[in-house]
């Protein structure tokens, strides 16, 4: 498929050093319970980042802090020099951070191009009159919206290969679902994209399909990547450094070797004394 | 200020009604996850049924039996006959809808509120059916406080609610049937893998909240003499209120809301003008409503992203 | 898992997914030879589909029908035009408004106090042309002030707020400065509707309005469904968290829902009044409402052709047919030898059952006349041949009142029954009940045409929903668990 415009904001210019995302001392609390505490993270332009920790560390939240689900309770969002703490999500989503969700929440009743066609809403303006009437602004952005789609559903291959376009998303595989949910973020023209578990519930060949996938998502349409992910390959296979998240306090960050043998990291994932659980009392 | 009183006595005597519809409406939303239109019309052949058990042991000035045993008839027949309406609805109407979207019932009961209301129409007609009260319940016995009268029947329907609501409690919370009550309006799959008869749990709900419309219907009979085929929708609506007042599928909530909502309609009519009560009443809803969306005593529902 | 057909080298590969939606495609239809006439139909392209209906409906008139069908003609163009609104809101937004009926009213009563003498004392008596205008921009505003609590309240108390706001406009119009808004007896002597050198007087006039707006209506929501205004209502009636993550502002475009449901309606409301030349409280209560919903269910919620069919069969039955004696008659007998004819397999039982029932008929009918002879002294209600025939086999005493209220009650006992029951004891239900639907329809039923259209279309939304819950025309839709 031919894209007739060039890949979104290529490589956008901006001071080279700044990071894209920048994590301020975000804390977030429920009540007594207290979700991610001064928690400092940041991505740089056309990184990968991982963040990995076992359930319930607070990953899936710091998405929700990021996108706009959740206002932090303390602490800033900053995203490509701007603070973002407090917008809506729709905004945030506008101002080029996309998601993807664990539990999948794709427009099942919608076919899959809508799918992606709904994500281009934000880069969209014509008004309903507008569009009722057919007025050029609305065919060109129409227009626009359908290339832009085909080529993000190209980027998939085989996989949501044409003929599938206009089916309802609900027909689509678990695998292919993880894939239209890459495919609709995209659909935002984001520059960061935050990935949550994508290669959850996917097998070795899929799971290592969705690794180079993220790679090439980095190279081929210069998005930055967070990426929540529990399955080591992935992580290791794509990052360029990763961060571990225990009970929303960061305990590691680095290259994955380094992370992955970090003690904390290990007593997060398996216990404080390994060999406690044998002994008897 | 003894005006004041009397709209309060009032007040709550339409509220405990209130709060017993809308506890059966709660409840059935607890467990299915639906807005029962049906429920209201159900009171309305609760108050049938007590109507007609008047006429069927003489009407009320030649009663031909005690009328101790007259109100235990009639409110037993009420709320057998209701709940197993009730019981009869859930089978044939809701229960092939379970995992249909969530329109798909709400719309049946629309229908089904519309089937028992004209049913009603066409078997007893548009007129008023009286229930004559007075001619056999004096209105002079009862308590007076002051200048307050509080007439008999007031304080049988208070006391008889405040009965049901204890033992719904009690029900709810102490016994068998009411933890799988419980445990299906959390999680229905959950709690059938888990062994309990979600069907059964689910038809002894409809008859528990079925029969306490009914009960609350022979009540309103009582209290306000007249019986119609349209007088379900209204007072539906009302306890809908109420129950969304109080927390949605709350049962103390509900009767919280139940009462605020008797009260509430009570000083309107006393105070500003009858026309308007019901007008002011939705207006009032619909700013409590606005206010706090998940009722006085209601839970925040989490939703999981 | 291996299929039997192999794919062609240059098709598709065939896996589980496409499978899946070929079959859920294929739901969609209706069964038999109905889904292929569907299928055929289908394949005309949208826009000639709309053209050809459009003429169909615009040339009916000269068809020669009377005024009675004129009538029910408009009134389900009116139906139609209000179901097609309320399919904004409800099918594509998502967003479940029980009041929408009101903004109807809104619409006949804004026309009814601009383009009367009602309120001429405070020296307002507009022109067509300018009140029509006047009253849907007000609708527009109306409709977001309603749609506002959707910005919190979600689903069922959202749908609670919005039937209060339906009641309140029915207590309002019916309670508040009657000298102003009529009270209960309604605003009369409304001007006709006319406007740049046209003006329409007569019924005729308005039926043909109406299928002009109707058709431009229906384009009109063609064209948004397939923009991204329409994309976005479905996306937020989808998922609301992950329309709003891709960039879709949730809250505006479900006000934008509500505006333009509510111009809708105030539309039909203004030609309504109009065509009526009054207007009354008890025109915009629940029993409306409840019609637009069954028409918008029966034919699928979140179609376009699923509102229209949905109108056209929910009224043709409801104010065409079931208001005359004589058709009700033959739409209720027709209907349940229908019903016996698709449902009743193999022919030896369907047979079995119609023979039991007509002999049921006979000995009870002579059992009767030998206990007494008043027994069966009454008439059947049908008339004409059906009457003739039914004369010495449905039971009907000098006075019916009694045996039809008693029928009628044991007749729903027995149809519950009859869903509860297994195989052999649900056949010879079946053929009691058959005799006692006749009795009841002879004695009770048919006699009361005006309650019995109600309860016939409360039990055509039970019997929908439980059926086919999609609709006539609708898709099957997947929910996911919240």
């Amino acid at each position: 498929m031919t894209a007739p415009e060039p890949p979104p904001d290529p490589a956008a210019p901006g001071p080279a050093a700044a990071p894209i995302l920048n994590l301020d001392r975000l804390s977030l609390h429920f009540g007594g319970l207290q979700a991610l505490s001064d928690l400092e993270l940041h991505v740089d332009d056309r990184e990968i980042v991982s963040l990995i920790g076992p359930n319930g560390a607070g990953k899936t939240t710091v998405f929700n802090v990021i996108t706009g689900v959740y206002e932090p309770s303390a602490g800033d969002v900053r995203f490509a020099g701007h603070s973002i703490s407090g917008q809506a999500p729709h905004r945030i989503a506008g101002m080029g951070i996309a998601r993807t969700f664990q539990s999948l929440r794709l427009f099942l009743n919608m076919s899959v191009m809508e799918n992606v066609l709904a994500a281009t809403y934000g880069r969209t303006h014509a008004s309903p009159a507008e569009s009722i009437l057919r007025l050029p602004r609305a065919r060109r952005e129409e227009r626009e919206a359908r290339a832009l789609a085909a080529d993000v559903l190209s980027f998939f291959g085989q996989r949501l290969a044409g003929y599938r376009w206009d089916q309802p998303a609900y027909s689509l595989s678990y695998a292919n679902r993880r894939r239209l949910e890459i495919a609709r973020a995209l659909g935002t023209k984001p520059r960061l994209l935050l990935l949550d578990e994508p290669a959850a519930g996917m097998n070795p060949t899929e799971t290592h399909e969705i690794t180079e996938l993220i790679s090439r998502l980095r190279d081929e349409r210069n998005v930055s990547i967070l990426v929540i992910e529990h399955d080591m390959h992935v992580v290791s296979g794509c990052s360029d450094r990763v961060i571990a998240l225990d009970h929303g306090v960061k305990i590691a960050e680095g290259a994955f070797d380094a992370v992955a043998s970090h003690p904390a990291v290990v007593e997060a994932y398996l216990g404080r004394d390994p060999e406690a659980l044998t002994e008897p009392e | 200020m003894a005006f004041f009183f009397q709209e309060l006595v009032n007040g709550i005597t339409t509220g405990a009604l209130y709060a017993l519809v809308a506890l059966g409406f709660s409840m059935v939303y607890g467990v299915l996850k639906l807005l029962n239109f049906a429920h209201g019309d159900l009171y309305m052949v609760g108050a049938y049924i007590g109507f007609f058990v008047i006429r069927w042991f003489g009407g009320p000035t030649a009663l031909t039996i005690p009328v101790p045993l007259l109100l235990v008839i009639m409110f037993v027949l009420a709320a057998g006959l209701v709940g197993g309406l009730g019981v009869a609805i859930e089978r044939f109407a809701y229960r092939p809808l379970r995992n249909a979207p969530r329109i798909a019932p709400l719309i049946t009961a629309i229908g089904v509120s519309f089937f028992l209301e004209n049913s009603a129409l066409l078997l007893f007609g548009a007129q008023y059916r009286i229930y004559n009260t007075p001619d056999f319940i004096s209105f002079s016995t009862g308590i007076r406080i002051g200048s307050v009268s509080i007439d008999a029947v007031q304080i049988m329907c208070l006391l008889l609610g405040l009965m049901l609501m204890v033992g719904l409690r009690l029900l709810v919370s102490r016994t068998r049937l009411g933890k799988q009550m419980r445990a299906v309006a959390v999680d229905r799959e959950a709690a059938e893998m888990l062994g309990i008869n979600v069907n059964f749990t689910i038809a002894a709900t409809f008859f528990i909240g079925s029969a306490l419309a009914g009960v609350a219907g022979v009540m309103a009979g009582l209290l306000f003499n007249q019986v119609n085929s349209t007088i379900g929708f209204l007072v539906g609506l009302k306890a809908f209120t109420a129950s969304v007042v109080g927390g949605i599928g709350s049962i103390p909530g509900a009767m919280l809301g139940g009462l605020l909502i008797g009260i509430a309609e009570s000083f309107i009519t006393g105070y500003i003008s009858s026309l308007y009560s019901d007008l002011l009443v939705f207006a009032l809803l619909i700013v409590v409503m606005l206010v706090r969306p998940s009722g006085l005593l209601g839970q925040v529902q989490l939703q999981k992203v | 898992m291996s299929l039997d057909s192999q794919p062609s080298a240059a098709g598709p590969q065939v896996g589980a997914d496409e499978w899946v939606a070929r079959q859920g495609r294929r739901r969609e239809y209706l069964p038999g030879r109905l889904g292929t006439a569907q299928r055929q139909f289908e394949r005309i392209g949208f826009w000639p589909r709309l053209a050809v209906v459009g003429l169909v409906g615009a040339v009916l008139p000269s068809l020669g029908l009377g005024g009675f069908q004129l009538q029910v003609g408009i009134d389900t163009l009116v139906i139609m035009l209000l179901a097609l609104g309320l399919n904004i809101v409800v099918g594509w937004a998502g967003v479940l408004d029980l009041g929408y009926v009101a903004f109807f009213g809104f619409g006949a009563y804004g026309y009814a106090l601009l383009s009367s003498a009602q309120i001429g004392s405070h020296g307002i008596h507009l022109p067509a042309e300018l009140s029509v205008p006047i009253v849907m921009v007000a609708a527009a505003a109306l409709g977001l002030l309603v749609g506002l609590p959707s910005r919190r309240l979600i689903g069922d108390y959202l749908a609670i707020v919005t039937l209060f706001f339906g009641e309140a406009f029915v207590e309002f119009t019916n309670n508040v400065a009657p000298g102003d808004f009529g009270g209960a007896n309604g605003i009369v002597g409304l001007d006709t509707l006319h406007g740049f050198g046209v003006s329409i007087t007569s019924n005729a006039g308005y039926y043909y309005l109406l299928v002009i707006v109707a058709v431009v209506v229906i384009s009109v929501l063609r064209l948004l469904d397939t923009s991204r205004t329409g994309r976005a209502w479905r996306a937020v009636r989808e998922d609301p968290l992950a329309a709003a993550s891709m960039t879709i502002p949730v809250n505006r475009v479900k006000l934008m829902a509500f505006a333009f449901g509510a111009v809708v309606a105030a539309l039909v409301g203004t030609i309504y009044a109009a065509q009526q030349i009054s207007v009354f409280p008890t025109d915009f209560d629940t029993p409306i409402l409840i019609l637009i919903y069954a028409a918008l269910v029966l034919g699928g919620v979140g179609s376009i052709a699923g509102a229209a069919t949905g109108a056209l069969v929910v009224m043709i039955i409801y104010d065409g047919l079931l208001r005359n004696a004589t058709y009700s008659g033959y739409i209720f007998y027709g209907l349940i030898v229908l019903t016996l004819l698709i449902k009743l397999r193999p022919w030896r039982r369907l047979a079995a059952v119609l023979a039991a029932t007509v002999a049921l008929g006979f000995a009870a009918h002579a059992i009767a006349r030998a206990i007494s002879a008043s027994a069966v002294a009454g008439a059947p209600q049908s008339t004409g041949w059906l009457g003739d025939a039914l004369r010495d086999w449905v039971i009907v005493p000098a006075s019916p009142q009694a045996l039809g209220d008693w029928g009628y009650v044991v007749l729903v006992c027995l149809l519950i029954a009859l869903v509860q029951v297994k195989h052999p004891w649900r056949t010879v239900l079946l053929v009691p009940a058959l005799y006692l639907a006749s009795v009841v329809w002879e004695t009770a039923l048919a006699a009361q045409p005006a309650v019995t259209r109600q309860i016939m279309l409360g039990a055509i939304l039970i019997v929908t929903m439980v059926a086919r819950p999609q609709g006539l025309l609708g898709t099957r839709r997947v929910e996911t668990p919240i």
